[in-house]
């Protein structure tokens, strides 16, 4: 039984293609045979976040234009064999790829994979539309900060209206601290909004900017509460019951120990 | 004082042209000329009129419709309903409102309302689920909502000056009532009863209620 998931969001820069590459990860870690699919056209980076830029021969669009075969254009991850990546071209643009092509692609995959995971791009127009045509569930991705939650509401409507019914949410980049002292949205106020499941609460954390630097996605690491976070998601996603984590907050004898350098960052 | 046989108002997406059923077409005729002519300039050409007569003669009509086409106008003549007709006899117009008044229709909607979305009813609405921000209700009759209400809502939007809008939480980013206009304060307070916006001595009024 294999699933057709589409990250999505609405909103740019709240971590779509850093979700992708984090449950891609996550799931292949768990032994699922998992491909990514990126659908931004024209503005590509999920092979980026894996560290496998350098390794693309071909491309959706030459996939979808009938120039090579989906196995050729798939590219392995590094450490998983059962993870691969579909990236998409840099050069051709949106208009590229249309969502009936996209939909046939998924039910090709499909046959041969646990996960189809695409990585939606930004936006509500064409590209959105293609990215979510063969999808079975959606995944929104928000941040507690107004602009976010009001495209993310958007979004869900949009998916509503292409009779995408099981959506399902993931709060991304929160402040413990912030949220605590009443400056950033809490939980319940984006649940109560958005009235959708919730799968998952990701702090903010700067290992995941410093993975994805090096294109090792955080999900690995047990050091990182993002990569806990992500990795209970994944265990979420193949119908594992995860209680959502306390963050850990700064008190005050973990600034003290900073003050003096006796605890390193994290 | 005699009344005007013919009326120019200006309305929400043009001008309304109203006139008197009982006046003959010359009648009418001189006095439209007299209108445009006595302020030539202030009808830009192309402006388009909505006639607003349910029960005028045909030829009456195809008369002004030509006579307004000379001056470069455009007519509507299929408004979405006579709203207010001028009538020789307003007693039995009078007559012909009350069962309308009786007969009343709701729209129910069972689900949250997104941004972006636009609800329009001429009746009244009801939601069962949130209205959230970015979403515009519009009613002509009240608006209930079972929820938590974020977004934009009119009722009475076509002039209904006793339509109210209740909701479990009202923090909308405007309210509007008839010709209305009420927005929230720029520091919203979460309300944890239930409230009714309504129009009172010339204004819209917030109270909370029970229910």
């Amino acid at each position: 039984m294999s699933e057709v998931i589409v990250v999505t969001s609405g909103k740019g820069g709240v971590g779509k293609s850093t979700t992708t590459a984090n449950l891609g990860v996550g799931l292949a870690m768990r032994g699922q045979k998992v491909v990514l699919i990126d659908t931004d056209t024209g503005l590509r980076n999920l092979d980026l976040l894996l560290g496998l830029e350098n390794r693309i021969m071909y491309d959706l669009v030459d996939v979808i234009e009938g120039r090579v075969e989906i196995k050729k254009a798939l590219v392995r991850h590094k450490k998983f064999d059962n993870l691969q990546l579909l990236p998409t071209s840099q050069v051709k643009d949106k208009s590229a790829v249309n969502p009936a092509d996209l939909m046939v692609l998924c039910d090709e995959l499909r046959k041969e994979y646990d996960y189809v995971i695409i990585d939606c791009p930004a936006g509500i127009e064409q590209g959105f539309q293609t990215a979510i045509a063969g999808a079975d569930t959606a995944i929104v991705v928000t941040m507690p900060e107004v602009s976010a939650v009001r495209d993310a509401d958007k979004i869900i409507g949009e998916l509503g209206r292409s009779e995408k019914d099981n959506i399902k949410l993931i709060i991304n980049r929160i402040r413990p601290a912030m949220v605590e002292s009443g400056e950033m949205m809490d939980m319940d106020d984006i649940n109560d909004i958005l009235a959708i499941k919730c799968i998952g609460q990701v702090p903010d954390d700067i290992k995941v900017v410093t993975s994805a630097n090096r294109g090792e996605p955080v999900v690995g690491d047990n050091d990182s509460q993002a990569g806990r976070a992500y990795a209970n998601i994944v265990g979420r996603l193949m119908g594992e019951d995860i209680p959502f984590m306390e963050f850990e907050k700064e008190g005050f004898f973990t600034k003290l120990k900073k003050a003096f350098g006796l605890k390193k960052n994290g | 004082m005699s009344r005007e046989l013919v009326t120019i108002k200006g309305g929400k997406d043009g001008f309304r042209l109203l006139v008197d059923s009982s006046a003959s077409m010359k009648e009418i005729e001189a006095e439209i000329k007299k209108k445009l002519d006595s302020n030539p300039g202030f009808f830009p050409e192309g402006t388009k009129f909505e006639l607003e007569v349910a029960d005028l003669d045909r030829s009456v009509k195809k008369g002004i419709d030509q006579l307004l086409s000379q001056h470069g106008f455009g007519v509507d003549n299929s408004p979405k309903q006579a709203r207010r007709s001028i009538s020789s006899q307003p007693a039995s117009s009078n007559q012909n409102m009350q069962p309308e008044s009786v007969v009343q229709e709701m729209m129910v909607l069972n689900r949250t309302i997104r941004g972006g979305e636009e609800i329009t009813s001429q009746s009244s609405i009801l939601i069962c689920g949130n209205v959230n921000p970015g979403a515009q209700i519009i009613a002509g009759g009240s608006i209930d909502i079972r929820g938590t209400c974020r977004g934009m809502v009119h009722a009475g939007a076509w002039g209904d000056t006793n339509a109210v809008i209740i909701a479990d939480r009202l923090m909308p980013t405007q309210v509007r009532i008839a010709n209305m206009i009420a927005r929230s304060p720029d520091t919203m307070e979460k309300s944890d009863f239930a409230e009714r916006a309504c129009i009172k001595d010339g204004q819209i009024i917030i109270e909370p209620i029970e229910r």
